[in-house]
């Protein structure tokens, strides 16, 4: 191991001898016969572990390279042991006031010299140690927790994915839901601060909207896989996928935390309703839709719009566009279609940025 | 008799300067070799005669420091009460002390340059 490395200031030779004895076997010694050479010795040595400061020097004395530390956030790294011929107590304090780590006094007491700088070269190390292990342990955690999400995330996207499946179509159609949902959020965080959405929220509504369409699970084949138009009494079978959602969600309730758990269920319930009232199964109006729910209303009826269908076939990226802006394809919030208007270039290169994007993260 | 022992009769403390210079003789002797070239004892009351009270302090205080570490010690005793003195604006009583520390001075001098 590198050997540590000592600095010692001061102008007079003598001292310098005296201090170089002391520590010249365990330690690396530099020396600097003023301020203005302490400073360069400073930038120039990565490994020193203390220094031994005289206050009277001649170009820059003690306190100045106190202050030069000071400015650069070295006092907390590497102590100082200010040596003084002074007897009077006043530098001592304004020396304590800086942040140094000692105050020793000429002419020296090599024993207590040597101990006292053991001593704080081993503090601040230990100082030093624990903060690196607190660190180490942070991150540690937090890559903990960062596997424990994305276990999370797969959990509820291969639910998600069954039941997508079953309606024979891909898992594709979960994963872009969740790109749409987070640009659309993008744009609302940035443009409508109203909302109050943070960046953990975004993460969290897109992880929710995978499980947008879990209820389907409990509509029959015969209405879920039909290859035509559904009659009117099969539509209101099919309309209870929101609640049969809810109602799978409820028997995790307290599993969940709390704020997941809601954008799951608002999503799930909410993702049919309209702006103006007429969307099920509650009937909300305006804004007491719940915007996570509006948020992936569109990018579910987007998607929908854009991919083939058994009882449809795909609609140009422009011609979907054009059909939610005129409210052909159920009634929006403005500020969500100005978000979705913003969103437009993104939804229309999806095909190329998926494949640029991993979406497990 | 040697460089040492006769500091030592001059009032050195000798034995507590070997001990801060780990036991090393020969180094001690090669720092108080330097010692001569240092002493300015004049310069201090030059400083003080032409009103350069700051000077005077820095010059003495350096000395100071120096002779302590050496344990020179009655020449370390005189600095020190001449730095205090001196801080104290007390300027007549500094310049006595410093007139009764040069004979000392020219002693340890003498002492040490016969060595060189």
């Amino acid at each position: 191991m590198l050997k540590q490395q000592i600095l010692i200031v001061d102008d007079e030779e003598i001292n310098r001898v005296i201090l170089r004895g002391l520590f010249e076997e365990e330690y690396e010694i530099l020396e600097a016969e003023n301020g203005q050479v302490a400073t360069v010795q400073i930038e120039n040595n990565s490994n020193i572990a203390l220094i031994l400061l005289d206050v009277v020097m001649p170009v820059m004395d003690g306190f100045w390279v106190l202050e030069y530390m000071k400015t650069h956030d070295l006092l907390e790294k590497i102590p100082v042991i200010l040596i003084t011929g002074e007897t009077i107590l006043d530098s001592d304090d304004q020396a304590y006031a800086y942040g140094v780590a000692d105050v020793m006094h000429k002419p020296f007491y090599p024993h207590i010299v040597r101990r006292r700088a053991k001593n704080i070269i081993e503090l601040y190390q230990n100082k030093y140690y624990m903060q690196e292990r607190l660190k180490e342990q942070e991150e540690a955690i937090r890559a903990q927790e960062k596997k424990l999400r994305e276990g999370n995330e797969f959990m509820i996207d291969a639910l998600s994915s069954v039941v997508e499946f079953r309606s024979l179509e891909t898992g594709e159609h979960i994963r872009r839901i969740k790109y749409f949902t987070r640009i659309l959020l993008k744009y609302l965080m940035k443009y409508f601060p109203k909302y109050g959405i943070t960046p953990a929220q975004v993460d969290e509504i897109a992880r929710a909207s995978a499980l947008h369409d879990i209820g389907k699970i409990g509509i029959p084949d015969a209405i879920l896989l039909k290859p035509a138009r559904l009659t009117p009494e099969e539509f209101e079978i099919m309309k209870t996928h929101t609640t049969i959602g809810c109602d799978i969600l409820e028997k995790f309730r307290d599993k969940q935390d709390n704020e997941f758990y809601r954008y799951c269920y608002e999503i799930c319930r909410y993702h049919h309703e309209r702006w103006d009232g007429n969307g099920y199964p509650d009937h909300l109006v305006g804004e007491e839709i719940p915007i996570s729910a509006h948020i992936v209303a569109v990018a579910d009826v987007y998607d929908a719009l854009v991919s083939p269908r058994v009882y449809k076939s795909i609609y140009a990226n422009n011609i979907a566009y054009d059909m939610i802006m005129n409210g052909e394809c159920g009634q929006f919030s403005p500020d969500v279609l100005e978000c979705f208007a913003l969103a437009k270039e993104d939804f229309f290169n999806i095909v190329e940025v998926i494949k640029m994007f991993d979406f497990s993260s | 008799m040697s460089m040492v022992d006769e500091l030592k009769e001059l009032g050195a403390n000798v034995d507590e300067a070997m001990q801060r210079f780990m036991n090393n003789a020969a180094l001690y002797e090669k720092m108080l070799k330097k010692l001569p070239n240092m002493m300015k004892g004049t310069q201090v009351m030059e400083a003080i005669e032409a009103g350069n009270i700051d000077g005077a302090i820095e010059i003495a205080h350096t000395l100071k420091g120096v002779l302590g570490n050496l344990s020179i010690t009655p020449l370390y005793e005189a600095y020190t009460d001449i730095v205090a003195l001196l801080r104290q604006n007390d300027t007549e009583k500094a310049k006595s002390v410093l007139e009764g520390s040069f004979p000392v001075e020219e002693k340890v001098v003498a002492c040490i340059e016969k060595y060189q």
